[in-house]
């Protein structure tokens, strides 16, 4: 089993390599080219030698007049941890281990390991409430519906999950905010951001003080400023998954073990949770890795749409500005997740199955 | 030697007899066909296939709906059609094609393939000569209509249903900004004074064809890529295979980051730069399927006598496989084009995606206004039609699916 994660590991370095070429021939390929929209910001307002001064100032530090393979090679120099290191004009000195580094936003300029450790924890933080209210929602829906096959719970839920799972998100989002985020009509949640204002100055959990005031402290101010979002990235996902636990339950009971342990006298809900539910499970786990990932994209929209300083909307400012490093980093990590979602799913299909085995 | 004849080769046998195949007074049902009857049979298709239609109808008659230009007026004494004179190139092209297509339908007599191919010509004959005659005038001033009308200039104007253009801002008329629904607009109007309803109607030709021209891309791509993959295996599987792994390791959405550039610098031919390059990335995921399909079909008896027969490999891959394979691409087409609608909409909606046209996404993401003002209008209509749009597409998919699902066609 440990060689196998090694190796698995291993071979995520070559399609993480893979990824991040195409993602850089894209952006040095595409008209206006690498921080295009930076150097015409800036080359834009000033004239002549100003111009010149910041073209220059851009070369040096981002190389973005030498070929394309010399800029991806100096890239990637950049972010392993063993290289050359780099004086001030950019010329290789001494070779060894280095602090690896994601270089820096031609945006904001500010270093983008910093901007993606402040940023990727709120989409991780976004991404793992809403995984376990996804399976929660599913996993009660989906027996439900199985279990009174044909009923009516099972015959309006058949006609509503494809509706749910076709919503999309952008509209989701914005109807929430217009009905119940906004102040013109119900105003029963923020409609931006993580927490108020004044969240710094808060306590961390909710209490009374002498004159009788509710306080909500910092953690249920951040509850209720993620219900929104969370509800908004919850949604399609959960459709999805009561469907396949419908189909995957329906399918082991009227397998023969079920039919068996019914004639042996087994009750319905033994039969239901200790035997069916556990066959089902595998079904459950292969959607895990495809859950993933597919929140991330969600998480770039709802993001947006909240105005939650994660990493989605770290991504679609990167790309509105042609960002190099900053969307550099955020495919990286997007990629690296979803990998290791991947890897994730296929030990966990061990530990649910017995039968698996990798080695 | 002998000289095998190919062309008497059979296709394998029809995995669904027809219900009484034994009787000679039935004429045997063609597979297209009986998928197609078990597919439309649903309630849920038929509804999607209702939208569908309704909303190609409503993209080909756009201008016929929508139009800041009068259907006809009469000025100084003289009866003339600004709207027809207004006509687009693209217009003009789309109502010819549709009517060539009610025509074409109708021919019933005609083989299915023959009508297929005079369509297309006739659509690629009609954008041509249409790009070379139709010339409507470059500025377009829509308050002349509407001041003519009132200072007697015109003395009689019929117009079409909703009296505005999409990009009629209406410079004439004060404070035309972001106005709920009243009886002049019946979705009432954008941030930039624009009527919603006419917006809508035009945004639904860029739903249509990015959604058509996206998945048409990806299967054309995908079929090739995974054919090859599947049928040559060796290096090319291996090439193959770690490019598909690379786009489906990392969501589409923040993989198209990286392309928005390619819109943003060449905002008029961001539309067609975005078919492609959505096609190009969903196509990995077609190639997958058409792979493990082409693998197994590899050592079939059919494709041995192909080989043997001699047959180039664009005939083996594309005439024999091909047909053999398809269904899971069939299947993934209709969910594929729900899925770059929703990407179009997406990246119009977050600000990186269409700039001069306004798709349903750049209208929906008017909505959230500046200082927490929000308009409902601007959120509901836009949305719905998105919405709306990709059930359809997944409704029949879903019956598609089952229809083309062997296994339950035997339970059936």
């Amino acid at each position: 089993m440990l060689t196998y994660i090694l190796r698995r590991l291993l071979l995520m370095i070559p399609t993480l390599l893979g990824m991040t070429a195409l993602v850089f021939c894209v952006m040095a390929m595409s008209p206006g080219g690498i921080g295009g929209a930076a150097l015409a910001a800036a080359g834009g307002n000033v004239r002549g030698a100003e111009a010149a001064r910041i073209r220059a100032y851009y070369e040096k530090r981002y190389h973005i007049n030498s070929p394309l393979i010399v800029q991806y090679g100096r890239w990637l120099n950049e972010i392993s941890p063993i290289g050359w290191r780099e004086d001030d004009d950019g010329n290789f000195t001494t070779f060894g281990f280095k602090s690896p580094s994601l270089g820096e936003s031609m945006e904001r300029h500010r270093p983008v390991g910093d901007l993606i450790a402040e940023s990727l924890p709120i989409t991780l933080l976004l991404n793992f409430i809403t995984i376990p209210i996804i399976y929660a929602i599913g996993v009660w829906t989906g027996i439900r519906a199985a279990r009174h096959r044909g009923g009516a719970f099972d015959s309006i839920f058949g006609f509503t999950q494809l509706a749910a799972w076709s919503m999309p998100t952008i509209w989701l989002g914005v109807m929430l905010i217009t009905f119940l985020a906004s102040n013109q009509y119900l105003h029963w949640f923020p409609a931006a951001g993580l927490n108020e204002m004044t969240a710094s100055q808060m306590k961390f959990l909710p209490f009374f003080d002498p004159a009788h005031h509710w306080h909500r402290g910092w953690v249920l101010d951040v509850c209720w400023h993620i219900m929104l979002p969370v509800a908004c990235l919850s949604f399609g996902a959960s459709a999805f998954l009561t469907k396949l636990v419908r189909g995957s339950v329906l399918e082991n009971l009227g397998a023969d073990y079920a039919r068996t342990a019914r004639a042996k006298g087994v009750a319905e809900n033994v039969v239901l949770y200790r035997h069916v539910f556990r066959n089902s499970l595998i079904a459950l786990i292969t959607v895990a890795a495809a859950i993933l990932p597919s929140l991330l994209a969600g998480s770039v929209i709802i993001e947006t749409i909240f105005s939650i300083p994660g990493m989605g909307q770290l991504g679609v400012e990167g790309a509105r500005f042609q960002d190099r490093e900053v969307i550099l980093a955020v495919t990286l990590i997007g990629g690296i997740i979803t990998l290791v979602s991947m890897l994730l799913r296929d030990i966990f299909y061990v530990l649910a199955d017995p039968r698996v085995s990798y080695d | 030697m002998t000289e095998i004849n190919v062309s008497t080769l059979t296709p394998p046998a029809d995995p669904y007899p027809a219900p009484n195949a034994g009787n000679v007074v039935d004429a045997p049902v063609s597979f297209t066909r009986k998928v197609l009857r078990l597919t439309f049979e649903r309630i849920g298709a038929q509804l999607g296939l209702f939208w569908i239609v309704l909303i190609m109808v409503l993209a080909v008659f756009a201008p016929l709906l929508a139009n800041s230009h009068p259907l006809a007026m009469k000025s100084n004494g003289q009866w003339s059609s600004p709207l027809a004179r207004a006509l687009t190139p693209t217009d003009v092209t789309l109502l010819i094609a549709s009517f060539a297509a009610l025509v074409l339908w109708r021919l019933k007599r005609i083989r299915l393939a023959t009508r297929v191919w005079t369509f297309i010509g006739i659509i690629i004959v009609a954008a041509v000569v249409s790009c070379v005659t139709v010339k409507p005038p470059l500025v377009q001033v829509y308050d002349t209509y509407r001041n003519g009308l009132v200072s007697g200039e015109i003395s009689k104007a019929i117009f079409v249903p909703i009296h505005y253009s999409p990009d009629d801002h209406q410079r004439d008329v004060e404070d035309a900004r972001l106005k709920p629904p009243t009886l002049a607009h019946p979705m009432g109007t954008t941030a930039d004074s624009a009527d919603l309803a006419s917006n809508m109607i035009y945004a639904t030709r860029i739903a249509i064809s990015i959604g058509f021209v996206a998945t048409s891309v990806a299967i054309v791509m995908g079929v090739i890529m995974g054919g090859l993959m599947g049928y040559l295996g060796g290096w090319v599987d291996l090439i193959g295979m770690r490019l598909v792994e690379i786009c489906e390791s990392i969501p589409t959405l923040v993989l198209l980051l990286a392309f928005v550039s390619m819109f943003q610098n060449h905002p008029d031919q961001a539309l067609y730069i975005m078919m492609v390059v959505i096609g190009a990335l969903s196509s990995f995921s077609y190639a997958e399927f058409v792979r493990a399909e082409f693998l197994s079909l590899r050592d079939r008896d059919f494709v041995h006598a192909a080989q043997a027969g001699g047959l180039p490999l664009w005939s083996i891959l594309f005439k024999h496989m091909l047909p053999n394979g398809m269904s899971p691409v069939i299947v993934n087409a209709s969910f594929g084009v729900a899925g770059a609608i929703l990407i179009e909409t997406t990246l119009s909606f977050l600000g990186i995606g269409l700039q001069n046209e306004s798709s349903w996404g750049s209208l929906l993401e008017q909505a959230l206004g500046a200082g927490g003002n929000v308009f409902w209008w601007l959120a509901v209509y836009p949305g719905l039609a998105i919405f709306l749009t990709v059930l359809a597409y997944n409704l029949i998919g879903e019956a598609l699916r089952d229809a083309l699902d062997p296994r339950l066609n035997k339970m059936a």
